[in-house]
């Protein structure tokens, strides 16, 4: 369907959206749009001004008819086989306390339904506002973006991007955008809320995984075959998923796959249920009174909806406040006895975090990062980068009360 | 008070039973039938409310006030309920188009909350954006017109000079918990955009909210036919 969007320069300043002129001036480079100091709109620490221009994002192939993608599976897995950590992720919590937290979001299992054969076409035939919220998605040179608009009815697409089976996941209420390696199985939505977090379930065990969490809390036994007993307490396999605009990604990445309305659903892609992002209201917007609709695990003290990058390993978590990442383009700090470095992408106006083994000096140049003297890119520091991802603050909070605070 | 007007039976449930014999078994088979009577009564008189009713609505219906207000209030409704469940919305660009699912009839029956199904059709004509939902629609139909009925009778009464009893209010609140289910489906959502707390009982009861909107409407449309006169429409 061919949509248009249409606003007006002079509602951002008004919208109510925290300005952030002296930060995100920072950012106009490569990738960023020409953002006149004052009008600038800073929802999630992704500085966006534009918000005008159509949208045309019908038709597309499926990823297997594409030549450029890696849309058929290049791995093998069993049936059911999911993908799983070696190590389980930490939780913030006693697993029971997901279990009890669990619980209705409003909607039935599958209520919201999945993206099971997502279509794609190249960023040259479609057509966007600079704006327009995405996921973007790199694996093994495979680049695919996921519309915010498209992703907010169905919150999770199962699809094949690298040759690897993945889900793509995003859950509105959160500010969460998680990939995850879905092996032999696709994931769903449960319909069930955890720390107002959406809860998955994968359709061979109905396995329930909480998305922040990322890790299986209970087994329902309503699946294909029932069982899934031994995933509890077991961690998914993540990727990273790049929350950006359309107008960073696609500069960034000019060859990237983007899905379409083709989703095989009847929906409605010019209405967001839950508010906007351009420009930013409802629910999404920073500072808003509002507090979160469903209860959480622990109370979040500061402005809930501020955005943080957070990252957890099995050791413990730590959230970096992401205007404050973006301000300073370095921050450190460590994650149990692991110390970890932040780094600021200036053109995708995210943030990366690395395990640091200690001693290394990580410094911001007009190229990238030099560390110990190379010089490399944000995202492809020569370090062990840990999965990060935005999320609202009240959420990392619920699920990691005891995660180390930087910027915050 | 007569006998059987609410009275118990002497071998009702009070009274202590007689050691087995013939004046027990006697005295059961009194009081099923003095239970049976009742029911018939109760029967009676509810049949006589909804014939009552019937002819109420077939007299507004009959008229060119109530028929006008009949289909107003109707349409009006029907209209409000798919906004409320975001199957109608003016977020279209112009033009028109139109994008019907794979398989429109077994989508059609998959269900997705409370009483809410699965839209097989996408229609987008000028700033319209239209999600047909088959059941959805029927029901909004069926809502709609119990809204519409009953303050069509409820307006006629309320004109008519020898059926006064009744003012069109009782129509209007009818309508109110009706109204208020249209959202039952998307509640969650509504709550996260107003900032409304969402327990977990909030939610359960929203799941309730169509049968309850059924059983209020349905109730108020035999009470303002009860108190109609008939004759009077």
């Amino acid at each position: 369907m061919n949509h248009s969007r249409r606003r007006l320069l002079a509602a951002l300043a008004g919208s109510g959206a925290v300005g952030a002129a002296g930060c995100l001036d920072r950012f106009g480079g490569s990738g960023g749009s020409a953002e006149p100091a004052g009008s600038v709109q800073a929802d999630l620490g992704v500085a966006c001004a534009d918000t005008d221009g159509t949208v045309e994002l019908s038709g597309g192939r499926r990823p297997a008819e594409i030549e450029t993608a890696q849309g058929t599976p290049s791995t093998s897995y069993d049936d059911g086989e999911i993908p799983l950590r070696d190590e389980t992720l930490h939780l913030g919590h006693e697993r029971t306390a997901f279990v009890d937290g669990d619980q209705s979001g409003g909607v039935g299992h599958d209520g919201i339904p999945s993206v099971d054969e997502p279509r794609f076409a190249p960023a040259a035939a479609v057509s966007m506002p600079a704006c327009e919220r995405v996921f973007g998605v790199s694996i093994d040179g495979d680049v695919r973006a996921y519309p915010q608009r498209i992703l907010v009815s169905h919150e999770i697409a199962n699809d094949v991007v690298g040759g690897e089976p993945v889900a793509v996941t995003y859950c509105p209420l959160t500010g969460t955008a998680q990939g995850f390696y879905r092996g032999g199985t696709g994931f769903g939505v449960s319909g069930r809320l955890v720390n107002s977090n959406l809860i998955m379930w994968d359709r061979t065990f109905d396995v329930r995984w909480p998305q922040v969490a990322a890790t299986a809390t209970e087994a329902r036994n309503r699946g294909d075959r029932g069982g899934g007993e031994e995933l509890v307490g077991r961690s998914l396999r993540e990727f990273r998923l790049v929350w950006t605009t359309w107008e960073r990604w696609s500069d960034r990445h000019p060859d990237t796959l983007v899905m379409t309305e083709k989703t095989g659903s009847a929906r409605d892609y010019n209405r967001d249920p839950y508010g906007s992002y351009t420009p930013v209201s409802g629910h999404y917007a920073v500072g808003e009174p509002r507090s979160p609709s469903f209860p959480l695990l622990a109370d979040p003290e500061l402005d809930g909806k501020r955005v943080v990058i957070g990252a957890r390993t099995s050791e413990g978590a730590i959230a970096f406040d992401k205007r404050t990442l973006l301000e300073e383009s370095v921050l450190t700090g460590s994650v149990g006895s692991q110390s970890v470095v932040a780094v600021a992408d200036e053109g995708l106006a995210t943030g990366y975090v690395y395990a640091d083994p200690g001693g290394v000096d990580v410094t911001p140049t007009a190229e990238g990062y030099s560390v110990d003297g190379d010089i490399a890119a944000a995202g492809e520091l020569p370090l062990e980068r840990i999965v990060a991802f935005d999320a609202m603050w009240f959420a990392w909070n619920g699920f990691y009360p005891d995660s180390e605070r930087v910027g915050l | 008070m007569s006998p059987g007007d609410g009275e118990e039976s002497p071998a009702g449930p009070d009274r202590e039973p007689t050691k087995g014999g013939i004046r027990g078994e006697a005295g059961r088979a009194v009081g099923a039938t003095e239970r049976r009577s009742r029911w018939r009564r109760w029967i009676g008189r509810f049949g006589g409310v909804v014939s009552r009713t019937g002819i109420a609505v077939r007299g507004a219906l009959g008229r060119r006030d109530g028929k006008g207000v009949f289909v107003l209030v109707t349409a009006a409704y029907l209209l409000t309920y798919l906004w409320a469940i975001r199957h109608l919305a003016l977020s279209g660009t112009g033009g028109v188009e139109v994008f019907v699912v794979d398989d429109p009839l077994g989508t059609a029956l998959e269900q997705r909350s409370a009483f809410a199904y699965e839209t097989v059709a996408v229609i987008e004509a000028g700033p319209v954006v239209y999600l047909f939902g088959p059941v959805n629609l029927l029901l909004g139909v069926g809502l709609a017109a119990l809204v519409g009925v009953t303050l069509a009778v409820s307006v006629v009464s309320w004109r008519g000079p020898a059926a006064c009893r009744l003012g069109a209010g009782a129509g209007a609140s009818a309508g109110l918990p009706g109204l208020v289910s249209g959202f039952a489906c998307c509640g969650p959502q509504l709550l996260v955009v107003i900032g409304v707390q969402a327990s977990a009982g909030v939610i359960a009861a929203m799941q309730w909210m169509v049968p309850l909107a059924v059983v209020s409407l349905l109730g108020t449309l035999l009470w303002v036919g009860s108190r109609v006169d008939p004759t009077a429409m």
